[in-house]
């Protein structure tokens, strides 16, 4: 099925390069896990309908480079980022080109502990390297963030993450990992946008963790709002503890290539997750969401619902794989995608899938793909508004519902401009 | 004149309903179209209304001098056409105020007014909503979301009353109404009748004008007007039906 990876000794190489201490043994190991697999192609199924090939030639360009080789690589500092970060009122931490940036002493919080994984006693231990692109994310990694919540801490304040790409001239390839533990009866609000600028290639492979202890919660707005040449492959694992709730809300708005693997595991009874998303696609851009829950044990329950705007002649894909183990009796699934196409050129692949091996669950499932409601774009028109207006308040009102489920209070207004400036331009059909 | 059909034959999907269908109409003058079910009423307004799956293969419509057809429907909306529809839609996502002031000031920016003071439009608006018999709720629902028939034409009404158009074609606006909800809309729609406003009725039924009296009653059939009178048609038409009309028209 996977092929091995071409540019094993550049991998090596860049490897090499990376400040030793906690990290180096495991970036070697994940080094030779993936130079077995090497990037995923269009023949495994998970693949089917999403060509790596722009990602993994912009990844072997940059391992070939000689910043990859001498393990430079300057980190930018953009204005644009401060008027960003003042939108959402949030203690930010700035992951630039995929090194870390922030004031440990700023950042604290009583019960709140922010560190580099480098710094942090086991956590270059917990990484995950399941999966190819997560192991390459772990060969490749600089350093990344870890967030713990203590015990019994509501954080008052959200997290933000700003996960910043410049592909400065020369094409870039970045790895960020953030690691994030709610502790029992904790609850942490986490704000993750991903942000790009530049005109060289750029590619970003990113890999969050969350593990939700007893009773915690943790709620996730994700904003992909990348540089529109650039590419993203993105990883969202988490596990969910005895009536913890995960409530996640993603937003795709800007990229050529955007893949979110999300995955979640509902360990322990009560276990709740809430899987929410939007995706606006216009241009060639080429959207995928896979989403896996898995509940392990019952009752658990998961809710979700994708739903997506498509025009000019972009391509999105949507799985949503729920499955209910054998065991995990009174569980709960639910889940629905939604997809609204305003051009012919425009193409969706949506398939939920459902599997059940335990009793007495209660599951559902439904996708849906249709047009512009012509007839309530006359009812507006019919009342004075151009077609341009009526188009923009018909897609809004379809987005709305997801936009207004956006879990993280504080980033709810920016996420609302920015997708009402996408749909502006939707609409426009000029994308960008 | 305020509006002037002249001939007009309009095709959907290949297939004319309207054949040569001429009508003038007056400022001030309120006017009663009836016909059986599918002699091209609702494709009379939904035509002046400038719905595009129509297609206008000959004759021509003049309002207020000028071609109506070569607007697109916002601009007849601005121009002072209204069109109450007789399925008003439904749009989840979209509530009634916003939808309501966006309409408003959509003809203000047209008639090179500012936007409406928000005080303003709610004072205005609670006057109207007053004259409907809504509920204040309503605002802040999705438009025409769940409503029922009634307040779906009630609400057509409203938007009406506000927009204050020249020439407004109410289509079926009677239909799926209980008594006492049709005493209301014919209140709303008489309390908009002046001397500069012209008002169509489309109607199956002769029990909306018996509280909107008409100046004039046309009968539709097969794509054209084949015969017109004062209100005591609509009377005569209720008693006799639809079929003398057609027999005395066609010798």
């Amino acid at each position: 099925m996977s092929e091995a990876f071409k540019s094993a000794e550049a991998l090596q190489r860049a490897v090499g390069q990376l400040p030793a201490g906690a990290l180096a043994t495991t970036r070697r190991k994940a080094a030779e896990s993936f130079s077995q697999r090497g990037f995923p192609t269009t023949r495994q199924e998970d693949w089917r309908y999403t060509s790596l090939a722009r990602v993994a030639t912009i990844g072997e360009n940059w391992l070939q480079s000689e910043r990859a080789q001498q393990g430079e690589w300057p980190a930018p500092a953009s204005e644009a980022l401060h008027d960003i970060m003042a939108e959402i009122d949030a203690t930010w931490i700035v992951l630039a080109n995929g090194r870390v940036q922030f004031d440990a002493s700023a950042a604290a919080e009583d019960g709140v502990s922010i560190q580099r994984i480098s710094e942090h006693a086991t956590a270059a231990q917990e990484l995950r390297t399941d999966s190819p692109l997560e192991a390459l994310n772990a060969a490749l990694l600089h350093d990344g963030i870890v967030i713990r919540v203590a015990r019994d801490v509501i954080a008052r304040r959200p997290i933000g993450l700003l996960f910043f790409d410049d592909s400065d001239g020369e094409n870039s390839f970045s790895q960020a990992r953030l690691l994030v533990e709610a502790g029992e009866d904790s609850k942490l609000e986490l704000v993750e946008l991903h942000y790009s600028q530049g005109a060289a290639a750029q590619a970003s492979n990113v890999v969050s963790q969350f593990d939700l202890k007893t009773n915690s919660r943790i709620c996730v707005t994700r904003i992909v709002d990348r540089a529109a040449t650039h590419l993203h492959t993105g990883k969202v694992a988490v596990t969910v503890g005895q009536d913890a709730k995960f409530r996640y809300a993603g937003f795709d708005l800007g990229g050529a290539l955007i893949r979110n693997d999300i995955e979640v595991t509902l360990a322990e009874p009560g276990a709740a997750v809430e899987l929410n998303g939007l995706y606006l696609a216009s241009g060639k851009q080429h959207i995928d969401n896979h989403t896996r829950v898995d509940h392990r044990v019952g009752p658990s329950t998961s809710s979700e619902e994708y739903r997506g705007l498509l025009t000019g002649e972009s391509k999105c894909v949507f799985n949503g794989k729920a499955i209910v183990h054998a065991g995990a009796d009174g569980s709960d699934a639910q889940q629905a995608n939604h997809n609204m196409l305003l051009s012919d050129r425009a193409e969706i692949d949506t398939k939920p899938e459902l599997e059940i091996y335990a009793d007495e669950v209660k599951c559902s499932h439904g996708a849906t793909v249709g047009q512009l409601d012509q007839t309530a774009l006359f009812y507006l028109r019919s009342r004075g508004l151009d077609r341009q207006t009526a188009m923009r308040i018909l897609t809004r009102a379809f987005a709305t519902k997801i936009v207004d489920s956006a879990p993280v209070a504080a980033a709810r207004d920016y996420l609302g401009l920015r997708t009402e400036a996408r749909l502006a331009e939707i609409v426009s059909g000029e994308p960008e | 004149m305020m509006l002037k059909i002249d001939n007009l034959h309009a095709s959907i999907h290949g297939n004319e309903i309207l054949k040569g269908l001429s009508l003038e109409v007056n400022a001030g003058e309120v006017h009663a179209i009836m016909g059986p079910n599918g002699s091209g009423k609702s494709t009379l307004a939904q035509v002046i209304a400038g719905h595009e799956d129509y297609e206008v293969t000959a004759g021509s419509v003049t309002y207020k001098g000028s071609n109506l057809l070569d607007l697109a429907p916002e601009e007849r909306a601005r121009e002072g056409v209204f069109l109450g529809f007789q399925y008003p839609v439904e749009i989840p996502g979209v509530n009634n105020t916003y939808l309501l002031k966006a309409a408003l000031n959509a003809k203000r920016k047209y008639q090179g007014l500012p936007e409406i003071d928000a005080f303003e439009f709610l004072k205005r608006i609670r006057e109207k909503m007053q004259m409907m018999e809504m509920d204040p709720s309503f605002l802040n629902r999705g438009v025409n979301e769940g409503f029922s028939g009634g307040e779906k034409k009630r609400n057509e009404i409203l938007q009406m009353a506000l927009l204050e158009p020249e020439l407004a074609v109410l289509d079926e606006t009677d239909s799926g109404l209980d008594i006492d909800a049709l005493k209301v809309v014919a209140a709303g729609v008489n309390a908009l009748r002046s001397p500069e406003r012209a008002i169509i009725l489309v109607t199956h039924y002769q029990r909306l004008l018996d509280y909107i009296e008409p100046d004039f009653v046309h009968v539709l059939s097969a794509g054209r007007i084949i015969h017109s009178g004062d209100k005591t048609l609509a009377h005569e038409l209720e008693a006799r039906g639809y079929d003398w009309v057609r027999e005395a028209a066609g010798s």
